[in-house]
């Protein structure tokens, strides 16, 4: 019964557009027995970041805070987050879905825009926490906002962050955005 | 955002629309919905929105076009059904994707650029399928079935003398004896014109086929390519962000397996200190004589390994040839395998031996790995023309070995005139070379039979056999072919064998024997292999290179190939998986990169070129092979069409091969040739002014902004300087009002924040506690962001607004404005663009911070809802412009308490303030407050109603201010009659430029110095209300609580009866 009731109605489903059946499966395996029973569920983090798609991503908690709709902020997932976020990255998502939740993902204090605070969480999540792989402050500085830097070359207008439009026309370009 | 916005906009629009009758107006909105319909999946919204519209959009759009025709919805039934199939069609094709699954395990193991290869594999394989099925269907098949069965014709026959020999293992493997005289080569395929009882003409099919080989793979790459270079726009432009890239597109998504997270993290952090390195570097320019020789040094020992591998291929070559003639008897080793071992050898060990030399020159990896894929590439190149070379070459020693040999066995028949019958016929036989086996037999015959046969003569027997077999084999197109195929089957066990060895023994090795070892095996010398993208692509490169160049001379060479790729594939990713790491550096090609097609592409067309060459050039073999007898191969067109096809035909066709035809025909080729790169020079030229102008537009925009902002922040000091320094006139010096300049500012400042935080902490009126400088940040941002949507929109009307020079409130008011795009959960529609205004001088009293939302609504909704709300609503707005419809948010307060509208700066500050202070409790929370400013009657009587006795008391004031008509414009709505527009220019600062034309907020306020009395007014009254709201509401909101307290005692007793009124409406 708990499973009958996590069931999204058949018309439903098939309104999302996609072929659902499988994300739907896979999102009620997330669920736990409790929470099945719940009609409108949500996974909780943790079990989300226990997807193998996400297990080694150092971006895995902010992805779910952004696709979470949670008012709680706690990265929890609906059902539709869930296809949000699996839509967002499939093979069929366009350039500019990508390069908004890619933003979003980035956007680590959920202002809008990538500031230097932002850029420097950015770093450090690539290169992880370990002393001997994390940047120094000199290169960091270096990195972000010197001559020549992230900075330097995607902020267009100049007001010291990246905005969406900024990062959109940057990552465009790129040969390698491919995700 | 943005999106968002639009959606947001989209959802007021279907509203609106919802009323029309015109069929015209349904028709286009209903291709409006379908729009929505079609694009849905491509904007970033939350899944429930994109349902939402969707719903909607559907709604409506079945609702019209039920009402327009009623085929129509059964067409749209259909419609869904086919898509519902194509849909379902679409997943079970991608079931039979070869490989999908296996791929995306390793796309997930390794990354995109492991992957690249395999998914470049697979679409070689997908090439050589088809390759197959060309020469399979049109020359395999029809010979197998129709032509002369094997052991028919000479050239069908197993020669006696090899008949002994023709199952033994080695001659198979060197491809002679059964297979020297099968499908799979050149040699096999009969002369006969027509074959079978339908008449199959396989000589012209081989022809036509061998060149739609070339043809088809020419066409498959162009389109390739040119669908790639359309989806990326990296090619497009000469933009260079080298440090985004590396921080932004580093990390690899599709990456699931934690030892490759792992040592991808370690490569992009080596990526990104290189690149911080060099750039320092770069600054430095230093150039060390050392690095210059040893760089020199490196080039050359790579051109004498170049110069060396050819040498030794063109050697190896030679002696073979050279050997085969001189000794009878040969070797397994000496026989074949010589040629196509030492090419592959000298392919598998070269591309490491450059890598060393690379190590000499210190260049950086990238550089590196492009020099060494140069290299690489020539060397391929420089490997199978020396082996074509070669062979060609001894295609031509054979032919004149042929021509020897007639004239020797001519002078040696004639040398022994005892037997003269003999010599005679042999001599004639040896004229008539087309018939060498019956005179050798005969030969043999006469010989036996006179039993005369001397030393001599057993030796000119010997050599007429041995000639004469040689002049059977000379058949060169199949020795050509078997090379080839030798050599792609040679090159097959190579790369097993590296593969094996290489990889999978050097993993097993470093995997268990790094504990019982003195150093550690996985990460210093051994290692485990490396998975050299680049490397590996080329080598496919390289062996498709070769199917190309055999294809002509061996028909089943594709199909070897489709067989080898396979293998290949099983293999490579078996190996990938197990005992393979990334390469170190990284290179990311991804799915839309044209490299490895334009390498391919280039392979294709010099592999291309000796087919051709041999074609053209060389005589095709006399015994055997589908073209014997002709003089050229391709001469079997001209043939064909001679005998085959009426006179006519063939008398256009002269003409058309003459050169007065063919002549300007080239000519008008490069004519077009020209012409259109002319056109793509223009087209280019033209991007590039598009792009300057876009650039210029946006640094216009930025200097505007900036200016703006500057204004802003000098009429934010003045503000405070003047709250300061001036005591407001009329407010009685009481001392709390100047207490609060800097509580002022701070609101203000928060407030603006809030709005620009409110999408994401929905409801909650965050971030009061913010440094203003942080604030001012926001704000500078925001603007920007609304001004290049703005310019993106070119809204016109909005445009003309903010033209408008502002000089005149630079004097007297601040404004601020910002708009943000809003994310709301609510199904109240947002408003991006907000503006506060603020009075300076001698009206800052009276206007508090506010940023203000104005909704505009459907006429119907607001009309309904203005009813329950009334009561809220300040009177004086009744009196408002005609046709206007507004809803104010002021963002400053609860989110979701009403916003009293505030068609007239001085008034809405009031309104507004009065209302933030009872955010919640209303009972219609989020039912905004409806404004009806306009003529309409029912709206104003109702509002008369609700309050007649506030209206009387603000009626003059809104008279006294419409004098100097400082209204808020709302440019970019779409509902409001431009005339109405114009008139609040002047003095409007509009700051609403939504790119979606979205119900955009636009509230400009503005007072002019002679309204400031009244507004002082109007802001005492504010206060009293506040007073009353205060006492209930301070815990909830305490920023508003601060100010009103201030304000509350500065103006306490000034107009009782005002508050009272107020309170009412609060009521």
């Amino acid at each position: 019964m708990g499973t009958t009731a996590s069931q999204l109605g058949k018309d439903l489903l098939s309104e999302y557009q996609v072929r659902t059946s499988n994300a739907h499966k896979r999102f009620t395996e997330l669920l736990s027995k409790e929470d099945k029973a719940l009609p409108n569920p949500r996974i909780p983090m943790q079990s989300i970041l226990t997807l193998p798609e996400l297990k080694s991503n150092p971006f895995r908690k902010r992805i779910c805070h952004v696709f979470s709709t949670s008012d709680m902020k706690d990265g929890s997932l609906t059902f539709e987050d869930f296809l949000d976020l699996l839509s967002a990255f499939s093979d069929s998502a366009t350039l500019e879905i990508k390069s908004h939740y890619a933003f979003r993902i980035f956007d680590f204090d959920d202002d809008g825009t990538l500031d230097v605070g932002d850029l420097e969480k950015l770093v450090n999540c690539l290169t992880g926490e370990t002393d001997d792989t994390r940047l120094t402050p000199d290169e960091m500085r270096q990195l972000i906002n010197n001559v020549s830097s992230i900075l330097e070359e995607s902020d267009i207008d100049k007001d010291g962050t990246v905005n969406l439009s900024e990062f959109q026309h940057v990552i465009s370009r790129s040969p390698d955005f491919v995700r | 955002q943005v999106l968002k916005e639009r959606k947001l906009y989209d959802e007021d629009k279907d509203d609106e629309r919802l009323d029309s009758n015109d069929p015209e107006e349904m028709f286009q909105n209903i291709q409006y919905q379908k729009e929505i319909i079609a694009n849905i999946r491509t904007r970033p919204w939350p899944m429930r929105r994109k349902l939402k519209v969707l719903k909607q959009a559907r709604e409506i759009v079945l609702k019209y076009e039920g009402r327009l025709t009623r085929t129509r919805g059964y067409q749209a039934a259909g419609a869904d059904l086919l898509k519902k199939l194509s849909r379902l069609l679409y997943n079970i094709v991608v079931l039979f994707i070869p490989w999908e699954m296996r791929i995306k395990k390793i796309e997930s193991h390794f990354g995109s650029g492991v992957a690249s290869y395999f998914i470049f594999l697979r679409w070689l394989f997908g090439i050589n399928i088809v390759l197959t099925i060309m020469t399979g269907a049109f020359i395999v098949l029809p010979e197998l079935l129709a032509g002369a069965p094997f052991g028919t014709t000479r050239s069908k026959t197993i020669p006696k003398e090899h008949l002994a020999s023709a199952q033994d293992l080695d001659t198979i493997w060197s491809l002679g004896g059964y297979l020297q005289y099968s499908v799979l080569f050149y040699g096999y395929y009969g002369r006969v014109r027509k074959i079978g009882s339908a008449g199959y003409r396989l000589p012209l099919a081989y022809f036509l086929v061998g060149m739609a080989v070339f043809a088809y793979s020419f066409i498959i790459l162009l389109r390739k390519m040119a669908k790639n270079s359309r989806l990326s726009l990296a090619s497009a432009s000469d933009e260079n962000f080298t440090f985004c890239w590396r921080v932004f597109c580093a990390w690899d998504y599709l990456i699931g397996n934690p030892e490759a997270a792992e040592s991808k993290g370690a490569a992009i952090v080596n990526n990104i200190r290189e690149a911080i390195v060099e750039e320092q570097e770069k600054k430095k320019d230093t150039s060390l004589a050392v690095l210059i020789s040893l760089r020199i040094l490196a080039n050359i020992l790579v051109l004498l390994s170049l110069a060396g591998s050819i040498y030794i291929i063109y050697f190896v070559v030679d002696r073979s040839q050279k050997l085969e003639q001189e000794k009878p008897e040969l070797t397994l080793w000496e026989k074949n395998e010589v040629v196509s071992v030492v090419v592959s050898l000298i392919t598998m060990i070269a591309p490491s031996a450059f890598e060393l030399v690379a190590q000499l020159e210190m260049y950086h990896p990238r550089t590196s790995l492009r020099f060494q894929l140069g290299r690489v590439l020539v060397l391929y190149l420089g490997n199978l023309y020396s082996l074509i070379i070669a062979l060609l070459d001894k295609v031509n020693s054979m032919s004149s070995a042929v021509r020897n040999w007639s004239d020797s066995s001519f002078l040696a028949t004639i040398s022994q005139p005892e037997e003269e019958s003999l010599s005679t016929l042999v001599s004639d036989v040896s004229e008539h070379r087309n018939s060498t086996i019956a005179t050798i037999a005969m030969v043999l015959d006469v010989s036996n039979s006179t039993k005369s046969s001397t030393v001599t003569i057993s030796n000119q027997t010997a050599l007429f056999e041995k000639n004469t077999r040689s002049q059977q084999d000379q058949c060169w197109e199949t020795y050509v072919g078997q090379e080839m195929l030798k050599l792609s089957i040679i090159d097959m066990i190579f790369t097993v064998a590296s593969i094996l060895l290489i990889d999978f023994i050097r993993g097993l090795v470093v995997r268990y024997l790094s504990d019982c070892c003195c150093w550690d095996l996985e990460s210093k010398f051994p290692e485990y292999g490396e998975f050299k993208i680049a490397e590996n692509v080329l080598h496919l490169i390289y062996n498709q290179g070769m199917i190309w160049m055999g294809a002509f001379f061996s028909p089943c060479l594709p199909a070897f190939n489709v067989l080898k790729l396979i293998g290949l594939m099983y293999l490579r990713s078996w190996a990938v998986l197990t005992c393979n790491v990334p390469h170190q550096q990284v290179f990311r090609a991804s799915r839309s990169n044209n490299f490895y097609l334009a390498m391919l592409l280039f392979m294709l067309f010099l592999c291309m070129l000796p087919t051709i060459f041999a074609i053209v050039r060389y005589r095709p073999s006399q015994h055997c092979g589908p073209f014997s007898g002709q003089e050229k191969i391709y001469d079997i067109i001209s043939e064909t069409i001679t005998s085959d096809f009426p006179l006519w035909f063939s008398k256009v066709m002269s003409y058309v091969t003459s050169p007065v035809v063919v002549l300007p025909a080239l000519l008008l080729l490069f004519m077009l040739i020209y012409y259109l790169q002319a056109i793509a020079r223009s087209l280019k030229f033209t991007n590039n002014q598009l792009r300057m102008q876009l650039q210029t537009e946006r640094t216009e925009d930025k200097k505007k902004v900036f200016q703006m902002a500057s204004d802003q922040q000098e009429s934010d000091i003045t503000s405070h300087e003047s709250s300061i320094h001036t005591p407001s006139p009329r407010r009685n010096g009481s001392v709390t009002n100047f207490q609060s300049p800097v509580h002022r500012g701070n609101s203000i400042r928060t407030i603006t924040q809030s709005a620009s935080r409110a999408d994401l902490n929905r409801g909650s009126v965050a971030g009061s506690s913010r440094s203003p400088t942080v604030s001012i940040l926001h704000k500078h941002r925001l603007q920007h962001i609304s001004n290049r949507f703005y310019v993106e929109s070119m809204s016109t009307d909005s445009e003309s607004m903010l033209h408008q020079p502002s000089s005149k409130w630079e004097l007297t008011f601040k404004f601020y404005i910002h708009s943000d795009p809003l994310y709301r959960k609510t199904i109240r529609p947002m408003h991006a663009a907000e503006a506060a205004g603020i009075i300076t001088a001698q009206s800052y009293m009276g206007r508090r911070a506010h940023a203000t939302r104005y909704v505009i609504l459907n006429e119907h909704d607001a009309r309904k809802k203005l009813l329950r709300s009334a009561t809220r609503i300040p009177r004086h707005y009744c009196v408002e412009e005609p046709g206007e419809i507004l809803e104010l948010y002021p963002r400053n307060i609860k989110r979701y308490a009403p916003r009293t509208p505030h068609p007239h700066r001085a008034h809405p500050s009031q309104g507004s303030f009065g209302q933030a202070h009872r955010p919640r409790s209303l009972s219609d929370l989020h039912q905004p407050a409806r404004f009806y400013i306009g003529e309409r009657v029912e709206s104003q009587l109702s509002m008369a109603k609700d309050a007649p006795s506030a209206r009387g008391r603000y009626e003059m004031d809104w008279e006294d201010l419409e004098a100097h008509s400082q209204t808020n414009a709302r440019g970019a709505e779409p509902l409001l009659s431009p005339a109405r527009t114009r008139n609040m220019e002047p003095q409007v600062k509009p700051k609403t430029r939504r790119k979606q034309l979205e119900p955009s907020l636009t509230e400009s306020d503005s007072a002019s110095l002679a309204s400031s009395s009244d507004q002082q007014n109007s802001s005492t009254d504010q206060y009293i209300q506040v007073i009353h709201n205060k006492e209930r509401y301070l815990k909830s909101d305490t920023r508003q609580g601060k100010l009103t307290k201030k304000k509350s005692k500065a103006s306490f007793d000034l107009n009782v009866s005002g508050s009272n009124d107020l309170v009412c409406s609060n009521v």
